[in-house]
């Protein structure tokens, strides 16, 4: 019997072998995953200016022999944890600015607590920011910040530049920040206002569950999770492969509640009205019109982006005010342009390149 | 060596991958559909009011049973939070002292200067 065209009769013996120890390597390394914790993440040397409730303001120490002059400060999601911008040695996007010379801050947030459901839009944008700021002015001695904002964290930032334009922000970057909410078509289905009561859920649990958050972002791709720990199993015999899935994973699943009244907020204002969009979202009662932002931005989309769109990022660029913009697209999803290997080689240098010029 | 398109691992693979794609973008479209919509917070909405009146109901029980309720449990949780800060103040000041006490022996480590400049300014490549 002849063998199908491109299979090498040859071959099939070595690759029985190789499979067969591989499955015994599965059996030793699958218990010895159950039995192991995760690689420990976050660990870049640390000092915790400020703790308030939800907000944490960390200082990471330099290490570099000569900083330059602008200090930058991260704006994490509020959704979820600052590590994933800090993951191991090596594959840490903190450690890198830190080795490239950049003194870095971050503004990372901790699960609200029941009593801190009342906590508002403007409590983010009007006091938590702000206060932040000034400390990492009275840190570093330094007037001017360069403000860089996560996902949900570059909303945020964006909302804080409008309303303070006049500085002390000195340079914007955004990596992955919906504009434009009506064109995250999922999440606006699931917040349709004809069958959504938002009311109704906060006034009944207060914060917003972390499941609740987790399972509407595990929605948007209901079969990755099952495929996920396919994958896993069998690569569990690949050391490097299972750490960093372990890192990954421990994050997405490390969901943060969401403060009631900030929900409320974001799901009236942005999901419904889309008032940042429209040129109508006001904070506090202070205005918030992205046009008013002159500062240099740079705004970092994904091309694979299944949580924020393009068509849902795109407009940020087109809306500014600002005469120094660029928007770069770079392969990848909404965790894997700021993380992991994808990011090393091309976020990070580009972020680098830009930054530095801006930051004398 | 056996090429891709006969490697039943390879096979596998691709097969696990295509499959998470398609029933990934199917279900998205299910989603996108008002009905979905609808169905799912008539769901969420009914668990929440029932949740809201398991609570009630379970706070009468708590008070017959003269065990603490939830909600005093969060008034106490809230003393706590109010007593924790406390601390964090008092200890961050005890670090200033105790880092201001320090600095009067041992001077701290100098903080690098704020004179990087980039390479296309003539500064060094790190």
């Amino acid at each position: 019997m002849n063998a199908p065209a491109g299979l090498d009769l040859a071959s099939i013996p070595e690759r029985i072998q190789s499979e067969v120890q591989r499955a015994i390597q599965r059996s030793i390394k699958g218990v010895e995953y159950i039995a192991s914790s995760g690689p420990a993440l976050g660990s870049t040397p640390k000092d915790i200016l400020a703790v308030r409730g939800t907000m944490n303001l960390y200082h990471y120490r330099p290490v570099a022999d000569e900083i330059y002059r602008v200090p930058i400060l991260i704006v994490m999601a509020t959704t979820n944890r600052g590590y994933i911008l800090d993951m191991v040695p090596g594959q840490s996007f903190i450690e890198f600015l830190l080795r490239r010379g950049y003194d870095v801050y971050m503004l990372d947030w901790t699960a609200p607590k029941p009593e801190e459901k009342s906590l508002r839009m403007e409590d983010y944008v009007l006091d938590f920011i702000p206060d932040c700021i000034a400390r990492v002015q009275q840190d570093s001695g330094e007037t001017d910040v360069s403000v860089i904002g996560y996902c949900f964290g570059g909303v945020l930032s964006l909302l804080y530049g409008s309303i303070f334009p006049d500085g002390p922000m000195k340079n914007l970057i955004c990596f992955t920040t919906p504009v434009d909410f009506r064109e995250m078509k999922l999440f606006q289905n699931f917040a349709d206002r004809r069958y959504f009561d938002v009311d109704r859920l906060i006034d009944s649990v207060g914060n917003v569950p972390p499941e609740m958050i987790l399972s509407s972002f595990e929605m948007l791709r209901p079969a990755s999770r099952a495929a996920s720990q396919v994958q896993l199993w069998e690569n569990i015999w690949n050391d490097e492969f299972v750490k960093s899935y372990r890192m990954f994973d421990r994050w997405a699943t490390d969901t943060l509640p969401l403060a009631g009244e900030y929900f409320r907020s974001i799901t009236k204002d942005l999901m419904w009205d889309n008032k940042l969009y429209n040129d109508v979202m006001s904070v506090g009662g202070h205005p918030a019109n992205i046009s008013k932002i002159k500062v240099p931005i740079l705004h970092a989309v994904a091309e694979h982006d299944h949580i924020v769109p393009y068509d849902a990022a795109k407009p940020l660029i087109q809306k500014i005010g600002s005469a120094d913009k660029e928007e770069v697209m770079l392969k990848g999803g909404h965790v894997s342009l700021v993380a992991g290997a994808n990011a090393i080689k091309r976020l990070w240098p580009k972020l680098d390149s830009w930054l530095g010029e801006r930051s004398t | 060596m056996a090429n891709k398109s006969n490697d039943p691992v390879a096979i596998w693979q691709t097969m696990i991958g295509e499959m998470e794609k398609g029933f990934n973008s199917f279900a998205n479209q299910a989603m996108e559909s008002p009905e979905f919509s609808k169905v799912v917070n008539q769901v969420g909405g009914v668990t929440a009011g029932a949740q809201k009146q398991l609570g009630e109901m379970m706070e009468k029980y708590l008070v017959g049973m003269n065990l603490p309720s939830r909600a005093q449990m969060v008034g106490m949780a809230e003393r706590l939070q109010s007593i924790e800060t406390q601390l964090n103040e008092i200890k961050a000041l005890l670090q200033q002292n105790n880092a201001a006490a320090r600095g009067a022996l041992y001077p701290a480590a100098p903080k690098p200067p704020r004179t990087k400049r980039p390479p296309s300014a003539g500064g060094e490549p790190t």
